[in-house]
C-alpha cells in the first residue's frame, strides 16, 4: 500500500513538473537574443572599451599626463609619454594593452581630471593580438584628428606662454635696464 | 601507465582507472578526478587540482593593498562581490578604516544578490548533473536578470569589483531599488515553480536522498562551512555568529537541515535564496542616506601587523589573512577558500558509491575551481 | 546616473530582409516556383500514363523489384522524417527552455538539420588507433539496421505497409532486441572506458526493459487475439483500445511508455549516454557520419516506438476526414512529442535504481496487467 501511495505521489509530482515545463513552453517569452542581428542594451555604467574624452571648448583631450591612472592600475596596462608642461600639458602617446586589462575601473576612479572613461562597447574579441593594443589614436574620442588638434592646442598654448614669458622677461629686462639706466643716471 | 594509477587502494585487474576531467561535462571547471572503478562502483578517487592556478595570493601581495581587490573577483567567479567583501574587510581591519552606514547596507545588498546568483548556478548545474537540462536553463534565465541588475549597478556582470576598502565604489543608480524589488517579486514566484519542478520530482529525490551523507562530526573535522556544514545540522553561519557590516541589523533565518545528504545541502541553498531575498528587501527599506565611501587616505601604508577577516560567501567561510610590514604592499596574503576544503572531503565521500552518485556528491559540494586553485 | 532599461529589448529581426534587391529576388523566385508548379500540375494528367502501366504491373508482381522498391521507400522515409524529427526536438526543447532553438538556416531553422548532416559528412572520419576496427565500423549499422527493419511492418494505413506480417509483434520484439548488440559493439569496440560503461549500461537496460514491454504488448495481443499490426488496428474500428478497454489498457500503455523511454535511452533512462557522467556514453568516440548513424537510428526508433504505441493503443491510422497515413502521422508525432516532453522535464535515474524499477516494479506490474487483461477478455467476451 505504501508503495502504491508513494508511486502515485511521485507520478503526480512528475505530472506537476510537466505542467511547469508546458507552461514555459507555451506561456513564456523566449529570452534568446539573436546576437549578431540583435545586440543587447548594456547599462550606461558598462565597463567596456576605453576612450579619452575630447573637450571641444578647450580643443584638447582632458588628459594631462599625470600618470595617476597608470599608477593605480594593478596590471600595468597604461603607458604614456607626456608633452608640454605645467598648465599646458597633455600626452602624445597613451597606450593601453587590453590583453592585460581586467576592466576593474580603478584607473578611471584614479583620474582627477575625468580624462579617461569606459564606453559601452563590449565586443572586444579579435583574432589579432595587435588589435588589443590601443594607441592614443584609437583611444581619443575623435581619433587621430583629436590628437592632432590637442597637439596644436598645446603647442599654441605653449608658444603663447613662451611668448608671454618672453614678453614678460623683455618687459622685466626693459624695466631692469630702465632702472639701471636710472641708476646710472643717478650715479 | 603506472604513473597514472591512483596511489590509493589496491588495484586488481578488474579495476578501471578513469580520468574525469580536466575536460568533462560535470567537473565544474578544470578539475581532474582520477577515479578507480570496479564496474559501476568507485573504489577510490583522487582530485587533482591546480589547472587554474594563477598565483593570485602572490600577485596580491606584490601590489598595493587597494589594487588587490580586482584579483579577488577571480577567486570565486560565481560570487565576485562576496570575495571583494572579504579582502575589503581585511584591508579595513589592517588600516583601521571605517565604513559608512549606507555603504554597509549597500554591501550586504550586493553580496546577497550575488549569493542568489551563485546559488542559481548551483541549482542549474546540479540539475544538469542529475540529468534535468531544462531546470538548468530556467535557473540561468533568472540569473540573467539578476546579472542585468548587477550590471546596471556595477557595470560588470561577473567580475564586479565594486565593494572596495572603505565602502562601495558608487551609489545605486536611480530607480534601482524598485528594479530590484520587481525582480525579487518575480523571482520568488519562479523559485517556487522550480522547487516543484525539481525538488518535488521523485527521480531527483531518489538520486539525492541518503547520498553522500556527511555527519556533523565529519563536517567539523574537515572544516566544512556554509551550506555543506548547515546541511549536516551544524548551525554556524558567520553572518549570524560573527556578524559584519549590516548583518546584525537584518533579520533572516539560517536554514538548517540535519540529514547531511545531497538533498539537504540542496535544500539549504534553495532556502538561502529565499532568505537572501528577505535580506535584500530589508536593506532597501532600512538603508540610511549618506556617503557610500568613507574618507580614503591618499597613500595607504598600514602599520606593521596582521588582520584576518571572515566572511560567509555562498560556498562557505571565505577568509583572508593579511600581514603588513608598514610598507605599501602586504607581506603576505592568504586566502582560505571553502571550496578547497569541501573538495578535500570528496575522496572519503565517494568511496564505494556509484559513478552517478559521485557526480551528484561533487555537484552538491558546489566547488568553484577558481577558488580551489587560486 | 539614470537607470538603464533593465529588460532586454523585444526581439526584432534586423537582418538582410530590408535589402530591396534581395526582396525582389525572393519575390521573383517565388513567382517562378509558382508558375512551374502550375505548369507541372496542368501537364501531369496529360502525360501518357497508360504507357507506364505495364511497368507498374511488373513492379507489383516481381518479388525482387517489389521488395527493392519498398525497402528503398522505407529507407528514404526514415532518413527524411528523422530530419524533421530532429528539428522538432530541437525546437521543442528550445521553446520549453525559454530559448528559440535553431533559427538561422531556413525558415525558423528548418534546414538546420540538413546543414548539420552536411557538416557531419564532411568531418574527418576518426577511428581510434587501438579500437577494434571491425566492431567499431559495424556498430553504427548494427544499431541502425534493426530500426530500419521494424519500419517494414509498421502500418501507416491498411495499404501503406511494406510487409503485412501476420506475426508483426513477434517480429518487432525479435528485431529491436538486436539494437543492444550494436550499442554493445560500439561500447566495446571503441576501446574507451566511458564507451564501455555506456555500452554495458545500454545492454543491461534494453534487455531488462524488453520484458515488461513485451508483456505489455502481449496484453494487447490477448485482447485482440492477433499478432498482426494491421489486424490490431482494424479491430479498433469501434473504439481505440485505450478508450474501449481503458481499465486494462491505460496501465498497459503506461508500462509501454516507460519501457519505450528506456528502450530509446531517453531521460529518465538515458544512462547509457549520461552526459554528466559518461561524457557521451557508447558513442563518445564516434564522429562524422558514423555518429550521424547513431543519431539517425535513435530518432527513427523514436518514431517507431511512438508509431507502435499508436498502433496498439490509439487506433493506428483510424480517424475521420483525413487520409489514413496523415492520421497515423499526426498521432505518432503527438506521442513523439510526449516522449520529448518527458525527456526535457525529468532528471536521470541511477543505474541500480533503473534496474530495480524494472525488475521490482515494472515486471510484476506488467504481469498483473497481463492477467487482468485475460480476465477482462473473459468477462467482456461473455
Ligand atoms: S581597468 Fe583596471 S586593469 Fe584595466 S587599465 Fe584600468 S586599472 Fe588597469
Ligand atoms: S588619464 Fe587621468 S590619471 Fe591618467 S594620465 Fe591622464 S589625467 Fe592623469
Amino acid at each position: 500500500m505504501r508503495l502504491i501511495v508513494s508511486f502515485a505521489q511521485g507520478f503526480v509530482s512528475i505530472l506537476k513538473g510537466m505542467a511547469i515545463t508546458f507552461l514555459n513552453l507555451v506561456g513564456r517569452r523566449k529570452i534568446t537574443l539573436q546576437y549578431p542581428y540583435q545586440r543587447p542594451n548594456v547599462s550606461p555604467r558598462w565597463r567596456g572599451i576605453f576612450y579619452l574624452p575630447y573637450n571641444d571648448e578647450a580643443g584638447r583631450i582632458n588628459c594631462v599626463g599625470c600618470t595617476l591612472c597608470a599608477q593605480a592600475c594593478p596590471t600595468g596596462v597604461i603607458t604614456m609619454t607626456k608633452m608640454g608642461a605645467g598648465k599646458h600639458a597633455s600626452v602624445n602617446a597613451f597606450t593601453m594593452d587590453l590583453g592585460r586589462c581586467m576592466f576593474c575601473n580603478l584607473c578611471i576612479e584614479a583620474c582627477p581630471f575625468d580624462a579617461i572613461h569606459m564606453s559601452t562597447r563590449f565586443e572586444l574579441a579579435s583574432v589579432d593580438r595587435g588589435v588589443s593594443l590601443l594607441t592614443i589614436d584609437k583611444l581619443a574620442q575623435g581619433g587621430a584628428d583629436a590628437v592632432e588638434r590637442t597637439k596644436r592646442t598645446i603647442e599654441a598654448a605653449l608658444e603663447q606662454e613662451a611668448a608671454a614669458k618672453a614678453a614678460a622677461a623683455a618687459a622685466k629686462a626693459q624695466a631692469a635696464a630702465g632702472a639701471q639706466a636710472a641708476e646710472g643716471a643717478d650715479a | 601507465m603506472t604513473a597514472m594509477q591512483p596511489a590509493v587502494g589496491a588495484s586488481t585487474s578488474s579495476d578501471m582507472t578513469i580520468n574525469l576531467g580536466p575536460q568533462h561535462p560535470s567537473t565544474h571547471g578544470v578539475l581532474r578526478l582520477m577515479v578507480a572503478l570496479d564496474g559501476e562502483y568507485v573504489k577510490s578517487c583522487r582530485p587533482v587540482v591546480g589547472y587554474l592556478h594563477r598565483g593570485l595570493e602572490r600577485m596580491m601581495a606584490a601590489r598595493p593593498y587597494r589594487q588587490s581587490v580586482p584579483f579577488t573577483d577571480r577567486l570565486d567567479y560565481c560570487a565576485s562581490l562576496n570575495s571583494n567583501l572579504a579582502i575589503s574587510q581585511a584591508i579595513e581591519r589592517i588600516g583601521g578604516m571605517a565604513v559608512p552606514e549606507r555603504a554597509q547596507y549597500l554591501r550586504v545588498m550586493l553580496c546577497e544578490m550575488n549569493r542568489i546568483a551563485s546559488h542559481l548556478i548551483f541549482f542549474g548545474t546540479y540539475a544538469a548533473d542529475i540529468g534535468a537540462t531544462t531546470a538548468f536553463l530556467y535557473a540561468f534565465r533568472e540569473r540573467e536578470r539578476l546579472l542585468d541588475l548587477l550590471e546596471a549597478y556595477t557595470g560588470a556582470r561577473l567580475t564586479c569589483n565594486w565593494i572596495r576598502p572603505g565602502g562601495v565604489a558608487s551609489d545605486m543608480p536611480e530607480g534601482y531599488a524598485q528594479a530590484v524589488c520587481a525582480f525579487l517579486d518575480g523571482f520568488l514566484k519562479e523559485l517556487d515553480a522550480y522547487d516543484t519542478l525539481l525538488t518535488g520530482n521523485p527521480i531527483f529525490r531518489v538520486r539525492t536522498e541518503g547520498v553522500g551523507i556527511i555527519s556533523p562530526e565529519k563536517a567539523i573535522a574537515y572544516g566544512a562551512s556554509g551550506p555543506v556544514l548547515r546541511g549536516s545540522g551544524v548551525n554556524i553561519d558567520l553572518r549570524r555568529t560573527e556578524p559584519y557590516d549590516a548583518y546584525p541589523r537584518t533579520q533572516f533565518d539560517v536554514p538548517l537541515r540535519t540529514e547531511g545528504d545531497c538533498l539537504a545541502r540542496y535544500l539549504v541553498r534553495v532556502e538561502e535564496m529565499r532568505q537572501s531575498a528577505r535580506i535584500i528587501r530589508q536593506c532597501l527599506r532600512e538603508m540610511p542616506e549618506g556617503e557610500h565611501w568613507g574618507k580614503q587616505p591618499k597613500v595607504f601604508r598600514p602599520a606593521a601587523g596582521e588582520a584576518y577577516s571572515r566572511t560567509e560567501s555562498p560556498r562557505g567561510e571565505l577568509s583572508i589573512y593579511l600581514v603588513s610590514d608598514g610598507t605599501a604592499n602586504p607581506v603576505r596574503v592568504r586566502v582560505r577558500g571553502p571550496s578547497f576544503v569541501h573538495l578535500s572531503m570528496l575522496p572519503e565521500l565517494v568511496r564505494g558509491v556509484k559513478v552517478a552518485d559521485m557526480i551528484a556528491i561533487l555537484g552538491s559540494l558546489d566547488t568553484v575551481l577558481g577558488e580551489v586553485d587560486r | 546616473m539614470s537607470l538603464p532599461p533593465l529588460r532586454r529589448p523585444a526581439p526584432t529581426r534586423t537582418g538582410f530582409e530590408c535589402d530591396p534587391a534581395f526582396v525582389a529576388g525572393q519575390f521573383a523566385a517565388g513567382v517562378a516556383v509558382l508558375v512551374a508548379a502550375i505548369a507541372v500540375a496542368s501537364a501531369l494528367p496529360r502525360l501518357p500514363w497508360g504507357l507506364v502501366d505495364p511497368l507498374l504491373v511488373l513492379i507489383g508482381s516481381h518479388p525482387v523489384i517489389n521488395a527493392l522498391i519498398k525497402a528503398l521507400t522505407v529507407t528514404v522515409f526514415v532518413t527524411v522524417h528523422v530530419i524533421f524529427l530532429i528539428w522538432l526536438e530541437r525546437k521543442f526543447a528550445g521553446w520549453m527552455q525559454a530559448r528559440l532553438g535553431p533559427m538561422h538556416v531556413g525558415w525558423k531553422g528548418a534546414l538546420q538539420t540538413i546543414a548539420d548532416a552536411v557538416k557531419l559528412l564532411m568531418k574527418e572520419d576518426i577511428i581510434p588507433t587501438r579500437a577494434d576496427r571491425i566492431l567499431f565500423i559495424a556498430a553504427p549499422f548494427l544499431t541502425f539496421m534493426p530500426t530500419l527493419l521494424t519500419f517494414m511492418v509498421l502500418p501507416f494505413s491498411e495499404k501503406w505497409v511494406a510487409y503485412d506480417f501476420p506475426l508483426g509483434i513477434l517480429f518487432v520484439l525479435a528485431v529491436t532486441t538486436n539494437i543492444s548488440l550494436g550499442t554493445l559493439a560500439a561500447g566495446w569496440g571503441a576501446n574507451n572506458k566511458y564507451s564501455l560503461l555506456g555500452g554495458a549500461r545500454a545492454c543491461a537496460q534494453v534487455l531488462s526493459y524488453e520484458i515488461p514491454m513485451a508483456v505489455a504488448m502481449l496484453s494487447v495481443v490477448t485482447l485482440e487475439g492477433t499478432m498482426s499490426l494491421t489486424e490490431i488496428v482494424k479491430h479498433q474500428q469501434h473504439g481505440w483500445n485505450i478508450i474501449a478497454h481503458a481499465p486494462v489498457m491505460i496501465p498497459a500503455f503506461l508500462i509501454f511508455m516507460v519501457c519505450g523511454l528506456a528502450e530509446l535511452n531517453r531521460t529518465p533512462f538515458d544512462l547509457p549516454e549520461a552526459e554528466s557522467e559518461l561524457v557521451s556514453g557508447f558513442h563518445t568516440e564516434y564522429s562524422g557520419m558514423r555518429f550521424a548513424f547513431f543519431y539517425l537510428g535513435e530518432f527513427a526508433a523514436n518514431f517507431f516506438t511512438a508509431g507502435l504505441a499508436v498502433t496498439l493503443f490509439f487506433g493506428g491510422w483510424l480517424g475521420p476526414w483525413l487520409p489514413a497515413p496523415i492520421w497515423f502521422g499526426i498521432k505518432t508525432i503527438a506521442v513523439v512529442t510526449l516522449f520529448m516532453w518527458i525527456k526535457w522535464t525529468v532528471p536521470r535515474l541511477r543505474v541500480d535504481q533503473m534496474m530495480g524499477f524494472c525488475w521490482k516494479f515494472l515486471v510484476p506490474a506488467s504481469v498483473v496487467v497481463f492477467c487482468a487483461t485475460a480476465v477482462w477478455v473473459m468477462v467482456a467476451g461473455s
